[in-house]
């Protein structure tokens, strides 16, 4: 103990004082300098598209030239085509349906891995697979799989054995939609369970331990405790899925470009159509400010809630 | 092709035809100026623009200016090829573009007419043949009004495609006779197609020129998708050659008439003979169920049809038979499908001059022969048959049908919002075709839906 204060003594002495950093920690702009260039960097790269793209939804735009202001009417044109709304539809259908399955079996998935089963070391790498693919690889392998008539799973299950029979998955107006959320599933559920089993790994144990003491059984641990102390990561990874399926382009754009008819058209779709179909930029424009401006009223009613009776961030 | 157009095209066809024997033209001389100087083309990627590429060092030798060739996908040249030219961005000299393309293109100012070019006596080939190139697919697609905007290069066209060993085969020749009253061949009309259709699509367990199926079997395959080109022969096939049309003459949307009507319901009726997958089908999926062997017959595009029919890539090749698409019965005024194509120049090149003795080269009789040396493409000039023809004995049948198909074939109207045309179109045929609309349903629905995108569609 004593060599130990000595060779602090010693380094202290020795070590030339920089009041120069100093100065600068104790300056109130400090903070400010430290995270200075990645405003600097966030500006360019995002803040200032979007301005440009808010400014260009309020001009007359096609063919990429941008021409006279314009006032509301591209948004006026937006709200007044059906297809944005089926677009609406579309996505908030598709997210109430996939992101709170996903959700669930995510839960379920990270309690399983909690309890030490065997082989979870070798289970975890093949749960990252699906999540590690491109959505586009996503896309290609379902579509080798559920194509009518030539694909791998409907062939030689669905119509073979008249199962769905006489019709393809992404064909048919009423199936297409939900075999685009069967994929979504497929895809971010191991997402899910990882993250879930991650953060129930890293919970502090004593309470856990005071809980089986105090003879709590295991549904009141989970709802008591586990549920709890999860939260916050429960909500951050749940809003974060919920805008990611929401902006679904990849898998959609290989399976289904939107159809049958306008079945699947999400209004990412619907976004890429408008400027690199119809190079109506305008409109593109507007459909992306009124998405941002929906998204950016959701994120802070979830956060206000989160905050003040979850008590989350 | 109108009167203006015709004397326009004349006029253009003498313009370089007299100017010939007055000098010794060679592209090297006319390429002089430019010696040195790079210029970018943009073209779409099949086996026949691979094959494009390999001669394109040609150019390069005889001229000295350097060409950057890129290939890309379809969707990607549509999309970045339009794009470089609308931002003004001038990435590319010029690029290839389908006709469904080119009212945009032209209604935006972004391509440079060749008029200029094609009049000055250093750049043009005296014995560079305009007459020759094929139509009505090359002035239909090159000029707007009596303005030249380029030549005719890619010449996709769609053909009748059938399993003729299953249409000779003796047992269902008796079988087909018995049941509908006349003899088993290709169809060349709307009826026969129907007809073959019905005849051949069959439940597994049953019998198909003397085998058992081990699965369904399906009397016809066409493009279905969404997003596609599903558009191109229910419009061009199906509707014009019952006699209906999607605008008269001033561009004002013409779906809600009775002609529209037969042409959709015949091309709905035909769904019920299709594998259930059609609604996913694009011009990709159907020449691969046809090479799979689960169809008796299909209307697809020649080009693909050339990736299928040969050696080693289906177990079927020499087992198809061809012809020009039906039509129906009795209709005088053939219509055909396909999608004529050219290089066009961009309005943002530094190098339009060299650029342009690079279109006249590419649709060059020496250079289309060249092209089609292999006995495997699709002419752009009448004059090229007979080569093709000589050297492909073995396709001769496809060779034919695609002679007969651009016979009929029309580049697409020049309409500026084409795009939004043709999403309506293909939403609907597909509605139709899924059983979702009926055709008097989906005509007035289109009717409504096009007028909506404009009304006239044409560029005034």
């Amino acid at each position: 103990m004593t060599k130990i204060s000595a060779r602090q003594s010693s380094a202290a002495e020795t070590a030339p004082v920089d009041e120069t950093a100093d100065y600068y920690r104790e300056s109130p702009w400090y903070p400010y300098a430290l995270i200075a260039p990645t405003m600097v960097t966030l500006t360019v790269v995002a803040l200032l598209p979007f301005l440009y793209m808010g400014w260009i939804s309020l001009h007359e735009a096609r063919y990429g030239q941008i021409g006279d202001f314009a006032g509301f009417s591209n948004f006026m044109t937006l709200l007044g085509d059906a297809r944005f709304w089926n677009s609406m539809k579309v996505a908030g259908l598709f997210v109430a349906i996939a992101v709170p399955i996903e959700f669930m079996l995510g839960l379920v998935g990270a309690l399983v891995l909690s309890q030490n089963i065997r082989f979870r070391n070798v289970l975890v790498p093949f749960l990252f697979i699906p999540s590690m693919m491109a959505p586009i690889i996503v896309g290609l392998v379902w579509k080798t799989m559920l194509a009518g008539s030539w694909g791998f799973f409907s062939y030689n299950i669905l119509e073979r054995f008249g199962i769905l029979s006489g019709t393809s998955v992404f064909a048919s107006p009423d199936l297409a939609l939900y075999g685009l959320i069967f994929v979504d599933v497929w895809q971010w559920t191991p997402f899910m369970v990882l993250t879930f089993f991650a953060g129930m790994q890293a919970l502090p144990a004593s309470p856990f331990r005071a809980a089986q003491v105090d003879g709590a059984n295991p549904v009141q641990i989970f709802f008591r405790l586990t549920l709890p102390m999860l939260a916050p990561l429960l909500f951050v990874i749940g809003l974060l899925r919920l805008i990611d399926a929401f902006k679904i382009y990849d898998t959609i754009y290989i399976l289904t470009n939107g159809g049958p008819g306008i079945t699947t058209e999400s209004p990412s779709v619907l976004g890429y159509k408008y400027t690199f179909d119809f190079w109506e930029i305008g409109t593109a424009s507007a459909l992306a400010v009124v998405i941002w401006i929906i998204f950016f009223a959701f994120c802070n009613i979830f956060y206000q809630i989160a905050k003040r009776r979850l008590n989350v961030f | 092709m109108n009167l203006k157009m015709g004397c326009a095209a004349g006029l253009s066809a003498v313009a370089l035809v007299a100017a010939g024997p007055a000098f010794a033209w060679t592209y090297e001389e006319a390429a002089a100026p430019y010696k040195g100087v790079e210029i970018s083309i943009l073209d779409e990627v099949t086996p026949l623009q691979e094959q494009f590429a390999d001669i394109v060092p040609q150019f390069e030798e005889e001229t000295g200016i350097k060409v950057n060739y890129q290939l890309m996908n379809h969707f990607e040249v549509i999309n970045r090829g339009q794009a470089d030219m609308l931002s003004g961005r001038g990435e590319y000299d010029a690029v290839m573009a389908h006709s469904l393309q080119v009212g945009l293109l032209m209604d935006a100012g972004v391509l440079l007419p060749i008029e200029d070019f094609v009049k000055d006596e250093k750049l043009v080939n005296p014995e560079f043949d305009v007459d020759d190139l094929i139509d009505p697919a090359f002035k239909s697609l090159a000029y707007l009004d009596d303005t030249l905007y380029s030549f005719l290069n890619w010449n996709y066209n769609m053909v009748y495609w059938g399993r003729n060993d299953l249409l000779t085969h003796p047992d269902e020749q008796a079988a087909f006779e018995e049941k509908y009253g006349y003899k088993l061949a290709p169809a060349t009309t709307f009826q026969q197609l129907h007809d073959i259709a019905e005849f051949f699509t069959r439940p597994a367990g049953e019998t198909l020129a003397g085998e058992t199926l081990d699965s369904d079997f399906y009397g016809i395959v066409m493009e279905g998708m969404n997003g596609g080109g599903t558009y191109v022969p229910v419009w061009q096939i199906f509707i014009k050659n019952s006699g209906g049309d999607i605008f008269d003459a001033d561009g004002h949307p013409t779906f809600d008439t009775p002609e529209v009507i037969a042409g959709l319901k015949m091309y709905g009726d035909l769904w019920a003979f299709s594998p259930p997958g059609q609604a996913e089908y694009s011009l990709i999926d159907v020449p691969t169920v046809m090479g799979n062997g689960i169809a008796a017959q299909s209307i697809a595009y020649s080009d693909f049809v050339l990736g299928i029919d040969r050696e080693g890539a289906s177990a079927l090749h020499g087992q198809f038979v061809y012809g020009a698409p039906p039509t129906h019965e009795g209709n005088e005024a053939y219509h055909s499908a396909g999608e004529p194509s050219a290089y066009f120049i961009s309005r943002h090149s530094d190098n339009p001059e060299a650029t342009f003795l690079f279109l006249q080269w590419a649709a060059e009789k020496k250079t289309q022969e060249a092209l089609l040396s292999s006995g495997v493409g699709v002419p752009v000039r009448d004059g090229s048959w007979a080569e093709l023809m000589t050297k492909g004995k073995e396709l001769s049948g496809l060779y034919d049908a695609m002679k007969a198909s651009m016979a009929g074939i029309e580049a697409t109207p020049k309409a500026p919002r084409w795009a939004q045309i043709s999403d309506a179109m293909n939403r609907v045929f597909q509605q139709v075709g899924l059983g979702q609309l009926t055709a008097e349903e989906a005509a007035a629905q289109l009717q409504q839906d096009v007028t909506a995108i404009c009304d006239p569609c044409l560029i005034q």
